[in-house]
């Protein structure tokens, strides 16, 4: 893959960095963290902000519901944890005592997806996205990249509603050259063409920006707002390109893409649609997530080869 | 040791009364109703709400035990936080009062069902308001919820002394009792083992509860508090007491309603 000079930044470490600086700036701002303090870069937030950095223990259940008890004091919390124990242990926990109770927590659900590609399919959380779009009072985030986290960040804690937020592991490429601002609800349409619809959320869709893709003509929509979507930009793109591939590192069935497919049949629209994602299947471990990509059918190539099927007359 | 006087002869007994009688009608009106804990129950919750012990305006009160709501419905009503003709409308389409506690019902703090999860939400509570008290009513049967376990470690680690669990502790949940579906031992030892304070009272005496609370709100400044109210499932309808059929119940037939109008009214 021929990437234009770009360069990798943990999103991770972007979400650290800038939760730090609001809790400099908000000391109502608390951590509630579920014993992976180290793998969420937040060693300085707990040395800095000791009374703010609650260690609840790897026990997903009794931290969810702490953390709500927490806001319900009136802080502004932030649930931290692998997306594979937190949403998917402590899912229940998360309706009842955070959406149902209307408490504003924060929820960060790190090493998700097939990029987490050492630690195997128990890690590689695909289904995190389709337990959270389904809660009501749920917003669900997916940044690009680790600019685009900078921007993030600060709304979601100034949002008063429970949040999901989805992290990668790897340092991932840098796709904006400065951050564009980040609004609740709002997609940005990172390339404009006129061919084919290229819709994703986070740094799977990095991938578009390799020179492979330069003869094809794409809007490419950066759904890093999968709930609420923006379906004012994405059905008015689908009416000018009548083709439209989603793209996601989760399954496909609870994806976004069921959710952009739903939202193009309730308005009418016709046009071809092609969904990469996860197919009713476990991950598994490789040493880099290009691999896995290429098996699950994720990979530049199986974005060529749909791309060149939209664009067929059949 | 200071011999308290007899139950009966508390104030609020009348009280204790007259609540079972309206969760009965409330219950009863609706056809169904979580009514054997309710009865377990409500002596707790007279105690904390109508002693003079709770003060609304500063103390927080988590019902983890969601199905117990009748019970709380009715106090909140003697309260006036609701009219008490409102609550025939339990569980009813369109009402405040949701079959499991919920947030529309003035007086509320915490919605709950699913069990296990209000001890961890009244430690995060009692975490992020040290300056007031936060009082946790769970059963005996939630504790087989390994959540409970983790939120009594959390609450030992972060020394909440400002959490007091109460445990309506009456032997039963559905399907028969404690002891056979998942035995709990020695509840109070395992309590202090996890580093809480712990103390047990008949769970009907008003004057063991009273007493309890108020020395769990006064004394303990490190330590959590667990009082384990040893209460009778269906308290107050004789062939209700320890009577795992009536965990929750279906409308009764008219003898039966009869019967239990009867005892009630004599309680």
């Amino acid at each position: 893959m021929n990437f234009k000079n770009i360069e990798n930044k943990s999103i991770r470490q972007a979400f650290a960095d800038s939760l730090f600086e609001l809790a400099v700036k908000n000391p109502q701002l608390y951590v509630v963290d579920i014993g992976l303090r180290p793998s969420l870069y937040l060693d300085k937030f707990a040395l800095r902000f000791k009374s703010r950095f609650i260690q609840a223990g790897v026990a997903e259940s009794n931290a969810a519901a702490v953390a709500a008890g927490l806001a319900s004091s009136g802080k502004t919390v932030f649930l931290t944890s692998f997306a594979c124990f937190s949403p998917a242990l402590n899912w229940a926990v998360i309706k009842q005592s955070i959406c149902y109770n209307h408490q504003n927590v924060k929820i960060i659900g790190s090493h998700a997806g097939l990029m987490s590609a050492d630690l195997g399919a128990t890690h590689q959380m695909l289904e995190d996205v389709a337990l959270m779009r389904s809660l009501p009072n749920m917003e669900v985030f997916a940044p690009l990249d680790a600019l685009e986290m900078a921007k993030m960040l600060p709304v979601i804690a100034h949002s008063q509603t429970p949040s999901y937020l989805r992290l990668p592991r790897p340092a991932t490429p840098l796709v904006y050259k400065k951050a564009l601002s980040f609004t609740i609800g709002k997609s940005q349409l990172i390339k404009s063409g006129k061919d084919i619809t290229v819709l994703g959320y986070g740094p799977i869709l990095t991938q578009l920006f390799s020179e492979d893709f330069d003869k094809y003509s794409l809007d490419i929509i950066n759904c890093s707002s999968i709930k609420p979507l923006d379906s004012e930009i994405i059905l008015k793109s689908i009416k000018k390109t009548k083709r439209c591939l989603v793209i996601e590192d989760h399954q496909k069935i609870g994806g976004i893409g069921e959710a952009i497919s739903s939202l193009i049949l309730s308005n009418g629209l016709k046009c071809k649609f092609v969904h990469l994602a996860v197919d009713n299947n476990f991950g598994q471990s490789a040493q880099n997530y290009f691999d896995l990509y290429h098996h699950y059918g994720l990979s530049p190539l199986a974005i060529l080869q749909s791309l060149k099927s939209l664009l067929s007359k059949k | 040791m200071i011999l308290l006087p007899t139950k009966k002869s508390h104030p609020l007994s009348p009280l204790s009364r007259q609540l079972r009688l309206d969760i009965f009608e409330m219950i009863n009106t609706a056809g169904e109703g979580h009514i054997g804990g309710s009865f377990s129950s409500i002596d707790i919750l007279i105690s904390l709400y109508n002693s003079g012990i709770f003060n609304f305006d500063k103390d927080h009160f988590i019902l983890s035990a969601g199905h117990l709501c009748p019970a709380l419905y009715a106090v909140l009503a003697y309260v006036g936080k609701i009219p008490r003709e409102e609550l025939l409308t339990y569980s009813q389409f369109a009402s405040r009062l949701q079959g499991h506690s919920n947030l529309d019902t003035p007086g509320v703090e915490y919605a709950s069902g699913a069990l296990g999860q209000g001890l961890s939400f009244a430690a995060g509570l009692a975490l992020g308001d040290k300056s007031r008290h936060t009082v946790c009513l769970t059963t005996d049967g939630e504790h087989n919820e390994g959540q409970i376990w983790e939120a009594i470690t959390f609450a030992n680690k972060y020394h909440l002394g400002n959490l007091i669990n109460i445990v309506d502790y009456n032997g039963y949940q559905i399907g028969g009792s404690t002891e056979q579906i998942m035995p709990l031992g020695d509840l109070a030892s395992k309590y202090l083992h996890f580093g809480w304070t712990v103390t047990t009272v008949d769970g009907h005496n008003l004057y063991e509860l009273e007493k309890a609370i108020r020395k769990a709100k006064t004394s303990s400044v490190i330590y959590p508090v667990c009082i384990i109210a040893k209460t009778v499932l269906g308290k107050g309808v004789s062939f209700m007491e320890n009577n795992p059929d009536y965990h929750d119940i279906k409308k009764l037939p008219d003898n039966k309603y009869l019967q239990a109008k009867n005892e009630l009214q004599k309680y």
